[in-house]
């Protein structure tokens, strides 16, 4: 009996004290809530963890303490409050977008560009505005990380968004000549280089094409730095770009003679000669890329192409074969590889990269424009 | 500049901002530490005050002082990353303290956050950092030089035109002045050895136009555009120079501009301006259109090409180019001028009346007439 009035009672009080707690968050959190609006920023900082210390499961909560450090410039703290709210997630959505910012502004790179690759593959979630920031930061860390093409790829719409920034600039820069590096850390007198090569691919990405002046930014940059590592190639491609083939090769030359065995622009040159019917130079070239390179997919697979050409099927399917296996997701090997075994007699393996490849050229990621893929995205937000 | 006096002078300018706020010191150990933390600032014990103030703030993250002890003396210590971090937090907690933002601007500038860095040192000057030229003079440099690295040259010329009737004419201003004349988006310390030449070159030059030195500026321009003929740029700078005095010539090296870089939307402008003072409205139209093209947020190309529409006859669209222009630079009294007389004489009134109370209102504002496109 005694014990069972000292139950309810223990009960009532506790009901109550949960009661009292619960409209003090309540207040607090509407206080910080306003705060923040009003841009208060100290203080709503004050009121979300007083809110948030009543009751740490406030996922809102979270987001909006990480938005207003995040808005600050306090990555520290913007990153441990983007964990939190993350972590009370069913999906980290946006999240892993800014906890991939925050990383960055921490310097912590390696774990910015997974929380990056996390993001894309969780489906770019995020505002417009965010996502700009995101992908800008996403392609530095791919810069950095030697995957310049990628890097191109998703700040090639950028810049056609936006025009000519000097962010992006840079950034194109850097992507274009194939230094990888970020813009808080390249030499310092790289930097008329950077910018010249920047523009030059800017001008590049603009919708149509603003081929005259990328090729003046690039003849300024090829006049002024004509002794640099991938100036030449850079330029190569632009004229590649314009299907200026003679123009082209002479520059990938020009760069095997600046940089010595330079593996793309052997490969960019197997590729001329391909399409010259000139097999055996092709031949020499992609020979001599795979030696340097026996991990690069492109290498192989520019091999494997003139061995088909040269009627030396077998070889060529091992080329092919070794090119699929480290680049698994370019459909041109796919389609490649499907002609070789269609030759060979191979039908079904020849459907099956068939097929690979159309399920590959369908997928957004591998193939489509990044614009076009932000524009399915672009509104998602948490 | 650096470290030492600016920050010495940063932190006097601080000082009086703290001292108005409120401390309220709960624990014995806090007040003893923070105590002990103040002391060693103001001895410039810069070791003693990153372990006292680390420690106090430990125990009261939001202490401002402490904040701002710890933030300045890490500048001090060239810690650059930590003195951000940390003033960063102090400007959450006092985003009116201009030399805050000052120091918070340099460290940013000296770990290459070069966006940020301009962000905040120009909310250093707008907030204000007192009187004291040994911390303005390093911000305002700092904020010109980025200017000219965010390819905002005029603006960047502006500041440093301003710089050059203050201060003497070193090395680091020469650098700066020829990087915005040339429109190179760099910063002096970016410029590779075998590129100083063209630009401290170009830099004096700039320097001996702005400073009237007349002999000096046709020396130095000429030398210029001799021994670098095919540096984009300099053409325009001496075309610029020529211009008023013999027009002639200017043209002649704005056209030469254009050779070495076709897509000059600058030289364009200014053949356009001359042509319309020599009643060559089709040749200015022409060219006009062509920045336009170039350069589609060019105000000064949309107001030539109105203006010269506007000569041929054209009011229609003149008057649809001037507002484009308006509308991109609502500064430039020339542009209203040239909008109110092309309304009256369409006998649009209202809109003239617009025309003419913006004049006045601007006119008022500058304290003058003048007009400056």
């Amino acid at each position: 009996m005694k014990l069972g009035i000292a139950r309810i009672v223990l009960l009532c009080a506790v009901s109550a004290a949960y009661a009292q707690t619960s409209a003090r968050f309540e207040r607090i959190a509407k206080e910080a809530d306003a705060a923040r609006v009003t841009e208060r920023f100290s203080d709503a900082i004050h009121l979300y963890q007083r809110a948030l210390h009543l009751r740490p499961s406030w996922r809102e909560g979270w987001w909006n303490l990480a938005s207003v450090y995040y808005e600050q410039d306090r990555f520290p703290d913007a990153k441990e409050a983007f964990t939190r709210y993350a972590a009370l997630a069913a999906g980290k959505g946006p999240a892993e977008a800014f906890l991939g910012l925050c990383e960055y502004e921490l310097r912590n790179y390696d774990s910015a560009l997974a929380h990056f690759r996390s993001w894309a593959s969780g489906g770019w979630a995020g505002t417009p505005d965010l996502l700009d920031v995101a992908v800008f930061h996403f392609a530095l860390l791919l810069t950095r990380d030697g995957q310049f093409v990628r890097a191109l790829y998703l700040l090639a719409p950028v810049a056609a968004k936006t025009g000519k920034d000097p962010a992006l600039v840079e950034a194109m820069g850097l992507a274009s000549l194939r230094m990888r590096n970020l813009p808080e850390d390249y030499p310092p007198d790289k930097r008329e280089m950077v910018w010249l090569a920047g523009t030059a691919a800017v001008y590049l990405a603009q919708q149509p094409h603003d081929f005259a002046r990328a090729q003046e930014f690039a003849a300024r940059l090829a006049s002024r730095f004509e002794n640099e590592r991938g100036v030449h190639y850079f330029r190569g491609t632009l004229f590649a770009f314009e299907n200026k083939s003679a123009q082209a090769e002479r520059e990938f030359r020009e760069e095997l003679r600046v940089a010595g065995a330079d593996v793309p622009s052997l490969i960019a040159l197997a590729k001329i000669d391909l399409e010259r019917h000139e097999i055996a130079e092709a031949d020499t070239f992609a020979r001599k890329a795979v030696a340097l390179e026996p991990q690069n997919a492109e290498a192989h697979h520019a091999l494997g192409r003139v061995l088909m050409v040269n009627g030396q099927i077998d070889a060529s399917a091992l080329e092919l074969e070794n090119a699929k296996r480290l680049a698994p997701e370019s459909p041109l090997v796919r389609s490649h590889l499907a002609m070789v075994y269609r030759r060979m007699g191979r039908t079904a393996e020849a459907k099956a990269e068939a097929r690979a490849f159309l399920v590959l050229k369908q997928k957004e990621e591998v193939l489509a424009p990044a614009r076009d893929k932000l524009k399915v995205t672009a509104g998602r937000s948490r | 500049m650096k470290a030492a006096s600016v920050l010495l002078i940063a932190v006097i300018a601080v000082a009086g901002v703290i001292s108005q706020a409120e401390q309220r010191v709960g624990e014995t150990s806090f007040d003893e530490m923070s105590k002990a933390a103040e002391r060693a600032f103001n001895e410039a014990r810069d070791d003693d005050v990153i372990r006292l103030a680390g420690l106090a703030l430990a125990k009261k993250p939001e202490w401002e002082e402490g904040l701002w002890y710890l933030g300045a003396s890490l500048y001090q210590k060239q810690q650059y990353a930590e003195a951000r971090d940390v003033l960063r937090r102090f400007m959450t907690l006092r985003p009116d303290a201009g030399p805050g933002w000052a120091l918070l601007g340099l460290s940013e500038f000296n770990v290459r956050e070069y966006s940020r860095a301009l962000q905040h040192l120009q909310r250093a000057m707008s907030s204000g950092m007192g009187e004291r030229s040994e911390l303005t003079q390093p911000v305002f440099y700092d904020v010109a030089i980025l200017l000219t690295r965010f390819e905002r040259y005029d603006d960047s010329m502006d500041m440093l035109v301003r710089m050059l009737s203050n201060s003497p004419l070193d090395d680091s201003l020469t650098v700066a002045l020829g990087l915005a004349g040339l429109r190179l988006p760099l910063l002096p310390s970016e410029v590779a050895a075998n590129r100083r030449q063209v630009i401290q070159l170009a830099g004096s030059a700039v320097a001996a136009v702005q400073t009237a030195r007349s002999d000096d500026a046709t020396a130095k321009l000429k030398q210029l555009t001799t021994t670098f003929p095919n540096e984009p740029g300099v053409h325009f700078l001496y075309g610029a120079y020529l211009m008023p005095s013999d027009p002639g010539s200017g043209v002649s090296e704005m056209r030469r501009e254009l050779e070495v870089s076709p897509s000059h939307a600058l030289a364009r402008v200014r053949l356009a301006d001359q042509f319309i003072a020599e009643q060559k409205y089709d040749e200015a139209l022409d060219l006009a259109k062509q920045a336009i093209e170039l350069d589609p947020d060019r105000a000064s190309a949309h107001m030539l090409a109105g203006e010269a529409l506007l000569a041929k006859g054209d009011s229609e669209h003149g008057i649809a180019e001037l507002e484009k222009a308006r509308d991109r630079d609502p500064s430039s009294s020339k542009t209203h001028w040239d909008l109110l007389r092309a309304y009256v004489a369409c006998g649009q009134r209202e809109k003239a009346d617009r025309e003419k109370q913006e004049i006045e209102k601007r006119a008022a504002e500058s304290g003058s007439n003048h007009v400056q496109e």
